[in-house]
């Protein structure tokens, strides 16, 4: 029974994770861009989401559709007056790029943080179930909400799976996050491969904050939690790789709803920590990650 | 002269030239009030302390001297408040503070307070901590004042307020608590322990979570799994995303207790109702004339501010008359008079008839509670609305649960 | 040419600051001690990132434990505060070792979130062990350095000006141009014959000693110690916007980005929630469009190069 409930609710919890962090490794490994500012669009989604949805009256699904599209113009916004700037930058040492890119990135999250906080209030905002009720799966009552963030989640996964492997466009993005230079050499411009990847972060950020949104609830203080735990399972797949991450959001859900589980709800977090700290030690590469 | 300042740091913190202190008139009396105002049990601190400023000055000021609110926003962080307190104590001269909500923040400003002689009073933070500290310290800390009850106190009303309507109206006999980890819950939590059972809820299991936590699914699958006829909360930093989660997993037994963000106006919409039937403590209540100045206070309020005020804003008000009025009878802002003056107040506010506790009780500098004083409420959201349903006396309806509670028979 | 341009531009501005409490109230003095502190933090900072190429995105790990070594010890063993600055020091100095000797194998992102993961455990162990550690109430202390705001104001005065010499000095010695080689291009200097490893642990127990004395030295002045004032994220996120704010590799323009943000936020107090909005602008546009920072304008301007 308790095995049970935990999978379940592990299940609906690591689609999410999945969901917040596929976009986060694509653009790392397209670009090599951490965008640090990640956590804050979320929120972002999250809050026009419940805004609109709310203070309109326009409705659930007018709501998520609001929210997803203001993220993707927080992405665009990223990209374009921050990200792009510092890689085009002849001020800027080649090997410093990086680091200029995570503090700007940083930098703007911050800044978006703070203008929800200030508009909004940072009390935690949830957002309007595109379904309500509850289903017993097996006696363990499971909303239907879980079910569809869960789905939803999965359906997104999908649809990026068709879009990289069945169309051309898609298949130049692949082969950007492979091998850059040899994408170049063949006429594409990277440029507008930059500009689709951020655009598909962007919505998959999106529905993953709205997602949120209407599971957990979402506060715009949970900005940086949120970008440390893409990051973490970014890095616990190994940079840059889409499968790796998806495994590792699964083993973040697991051990976080285990220890939730089995030890305490205090200590929810510190497992994986200590994960974390031993793969990056031993298998810096993560778990699915090339050198 | 707000720019002559400015101009002053911005020289003085690139080290590049002198700024001579402003020159300052003597008039108005400076009330400090420290809080951070994007959260929405913070922001009705300085608003309620406005109003009430704005109602002495209207009626002449104290001493032929207007009341001055100057507000500092301190993110809810300890070291921005001590910044804050430090500022307001040696830059603004202000001769009074009330400050935040947060046991944390009040925690770290209560050792200032005694360093820099300025009295300081809170109007929502719970801990015990803070007038135990008096009672230790008197010499030192007897400027600090506590202007909202004790954890321990708390947790008596809770359960007396269980004895009515838990177990004698819904005929309850077990009870888990779920409370969050902080400073504040800590004596929460060992009274509910003691005083559940006492009431007649046999304490089944005890649940503290982490403040940071997102998912509640676990803690509610756990808790479902013990069986117990209700949830008795100690809630401040989490409220929104428990009770939304509640609502949606259909977790079958009532929310009970201390919810915080429960008792923001804006907590409905935050939830998108999913607080229906959520039961929580309160001092004062919008709807309830505790004394004569509750539903006064309360509507001016919402006119002027758009919203229903949350639980700290009706102690904010009540506090800078309080301090007003130690002023007048001090016949000035000095502290060792104004402290002195304060312990004598015998004032009726929008919460009740307040009286401090004296400097050898446990909870020196505390309020009075009990019949005639400070009670306590029980409030539960309602359709959109919080309905008072404790004690009878006051109650303005009848509990009423969302059709997945599951009540014992 | 570059230590004499700094020098001339460091000397008249000390003077300044040590003439300041003649001039200036309370409050302001107030606001510059933490701005010192942080200044010291950021230079810290400045030299594991600027000359070892390190992003270290935990410097309020090594800072956490120094204050809270402290603070530990002046609260249950009454040590006095000197004894309790050198043992914060220490204790920064080992966990920074052994933070450093695996992670100084890796590089890049991920050197930068095991950095980001200490501060992350370091916290959930504080308010984990709250019995011990006050948990996030925090732990007030029976000493404090000075109540009188002058007094604190020379302490850190003083206490930034030397670190912030000897930070200084080493990052032109011969060692810190090892560094610098090491850090720009590894395996170059490595074939040179320097040991980097060596060179880079030894930056980092520098950057941890000083971070952990500052963090100890903070605590002392503010009277409690609180994981919001030490060890939070948000700490370790000012500390490095005010190195690469001020101008990264330049030590000294670390500690200008430091007095600068705590200066800036509190001019924009005002604005109450916004502040942090406009702080973080205003940091980004610097970054954007002169990312030398301050001390590299300066520097340029000034005719070098």
């Amino acid at each position: 029974m308790l095995a049970l409930q935990i999978l379940i609710d592990g299940f609906a919890i690591s689609s999410l994770y999945a969901l917040g962090a596929t976009g986060f490794t694509l653009i790392f490994g397209v670009s090599g861009v951490l965008n640090l500012s990640h956590g804050a669009i979320m929120v972002v989604a999250a809050v026009i989401a419940w805004w609109v949805a709310g203070t309109f009256g326009a409705g659930a699904y007018l709501g998520a559709l609001a929210g997803v599209a203001a993220a993707l113009a927080c992405a665009f916004f990223t990209y374009s007056v921050i990200v792009r700037p510092i890689q085009n930058s002849g001020a800027i040492p080649k090997e410093e790029k990086e680091i200029f890119v995570l503090t700007g990135t940083l930098l703007w999250g911050i800044m978006l943080q703070e203008a929800v906080a200030y508009l909004f209030t940072d009390n935690p905002k949830t957002v309007r179930p595109l379904v309500d009720g509850v289903v017993m799966i097996l006696g363990v009552r499971t909303p239907w909400n879980e079910i569809l963030t869960a789905a939803l989640s999965w359906g997104a996964i999908g649809l990026l799976y068709l879009l990289v492997n069945r169309t051309r466009t898609g298949k130049s993005l692949l082969a950007a996050s492979m091998n850059p230079r040899g994408l170049t050499l063949l006429g594409f411009e990277m440029s507008n491969i930059y500009v689709l990847v951020w655009a598909i972060y962007g919505i998959l950020a999106g529905i993953a904050g709205v997602l949120l949104g209407a599971f957990l609830g979402v506060s715009s203080a949970n900005a940086g939690t949120l970008t440390a735990s893409a990051f973490s399972i970014v890095v616990l797949g190994g940079l840059g790789s889409v499968s790796g991450s998806l495994i590792a959001a699964y083993v973040v859900g697991y051990l976080e709803t285990m220890t939730a589980y089995l030890v305490s709800p205090s200590i929810r977090t510190v497992p994986v920590l200590l994960l974390l700290v031993l793969v990056v030690y031993l298998r810096p590469q993560g778990l699915l990650g090339r050198r | 002269m707000r720019i002559t300042h400015k101009i002053g740091i911005a020289s003085a913190a690139f080290g590049l030239a002198f700024a001579a202190p402003a020159a300052r008139a003597a008039d108005p009396i400076k009330i400090g009030v420290i809080a951070e105002t994007s959260a929405i049990s913070g922001v009705g601190i300085p608003n309620a302390a406005k109003m009430a400023a704005e109602e002495i000055n209207a009626k002449g000021g104290v001493n032929g001297r207007m009341i001055e609110i100057v507000d500092y926003d301190d993110h809810s962080s300890a070291a921005d408040a001590v910044r804050a307190f430090q500022r307001a104590a040696q830059q603004d001269k202000v001769a009074a503070v009330i400050a935040s909500y947060i046991s944390e923040v009040v925690l770290a400003l209560e050792p200032w307070a005694g360093r820099l002689k300025m009295p300081l009073i809170t109007p929502g933070a719970a801990s015990n901590e803070i007038t135990k500290r008096v009672h230790d310290d008197y010499d030192h800390m007897k400027y600090v004042f506590h202007g909202y009850l004790a954890s321990t106190q708390l947790s008596d009303v809770v359960c007396e307020a269980g004895k009515a309507l838990m177990v004698n109206d819904l005929k309850m006999k077990t009870a888990v608590i779920m409370s969050e980890d902080a400073a504040w819950t800590i004596p929460l939590d060992e009274e509910y322990v003691k005083c559940l059972p006492a009431s007649g809820l046999k304490v089944l299991d005890h649940i503290r979570l982490s403040p940071d936590t997102t998912d509640f699914t676990p803690i509610f699958n756990k808790i479902e799994g013990e069986k117990p006829d209700v949830i008795v909360t100690g809630i401040s930093h989490v409220g929104v995303q428990p009770t939304v989660q509640w609502q949606q997993q259909q977790v079958p037994m009532p929310m009970y207790g201390i919810a915080s963000q429960a008792t923001n106006a804006t907590f409905w919409k935050d939830t998108n109702g999913a607080a229906d039937g959520v039961i929580f403590n309160m001092v004062a209540a919008p709807d309830v004339a505790v004394t004569a100045k509750t539903i006064p206070f309360a509507k001016a309020y919402k006119e002027k501010y758009g919203s229903l005020p949350g639980y700290a804003a009706y102690q904010s008000y009540d506090e800078v008359f309080m301090w007003a009025e130690a002023i007048r009878k001090a016949g000035g802002t000095d502290p060792d008079k104004m402290v002195e003056a304060m312990e004598k107040t015998d004032y009726v506010g929008t919460i009740g008839r307040i009286e401090f506790l004296p400097k050898d009780n446990t909870f020196a500098h505390g309020m009075k509670i009990g019949e005639g004083y400070i009670t306590g409420l029980m409030v539960q959201w309602q359709n959109g609305n919080p309905v008072t349903i404790w004690p009878a006396n006051v109650a303005t309806g009848k509990m009423v649960f969302p059709a997945f509670t599951k009540l014992p028979q | 040419m570059i230590r004499s341009r700094t020098f001339q531009l460091a000397v008249p501005a000390l003077i300044v600051m040590a003439l300041l409490p003649l001039g200036v109230d309370g409050y302001i003095l107030g606001l510059l001690t933490l701005a010192y502190y942080y200044a010291v933090f950021a230079m810290s900072w400045d030299l594991l990132f600027g000359f070892a190429g390190e992003v270290n995105f935990g410097p309020s790990f090594l800072i956490g434990i120094g204050a809270y070594t402290a603070a530990l010890l002046n609260h249950y063993w009454l040590w006095p505060i000197p004894a309790c600055l050198v043992a914060g020091a220490f204790a920064a100095v080992i966990a920074g070792a052994v933070l450093a000797v695996p992670a100084l194998r890796l590089t890049g992102p991920y050197f930068g979130l095991v950095t980001l993961v200490a501060v992350l455990l370091l916290q959930n162990m504080i308010v984990l062990f709250a019995g011990i550690t006050g948990g996030e109430i925090g732990l007030d202390l029976p000493d404090v350095l000075s109540i009188d705001d002058n007094t604190n104001y020379y302490y850190a005065l003083v206490f930034m000006t030397v670190s912030g010499a000897i930070l200084f000095g080493l990052a032109q010695s011969p060692v810190g141009l090892i560094l610098q080689a090491s850090g720009q291009n590894a395996t170059e200097a490595a074939a040179l014959g320097f040991n980097v490893a060596k060179h880079k642990l030894a930056a980092f127990c520098i950057s941890a000693f000083f971070s952990g004395l500052a963090g100890a030295m903070l605590i002392f002045y503010m009277g409690t110690a609180s994981v919001g004032t030490v060890v939070d994220i948000a700490v370790g996120v000012n500390v490095i916007i005010a190195a690469v704010l001020g101008g990264r590799r330049t030590i000294i323009g670390a500690a200008l980005g430091a007095i600068f943000l705590i200066g800036a936020g509190e001019i924009l107090r005002p604005l109450g929630q916004l502040a942090t909005f406009v702080v973080s602008a205003v940091a980004l546009v610097v970054i954007l469009f002169f990312p030398g920072g301050f001390m590299g304008r300066i520097l340029q301007s000034g005719g070098r190069e």
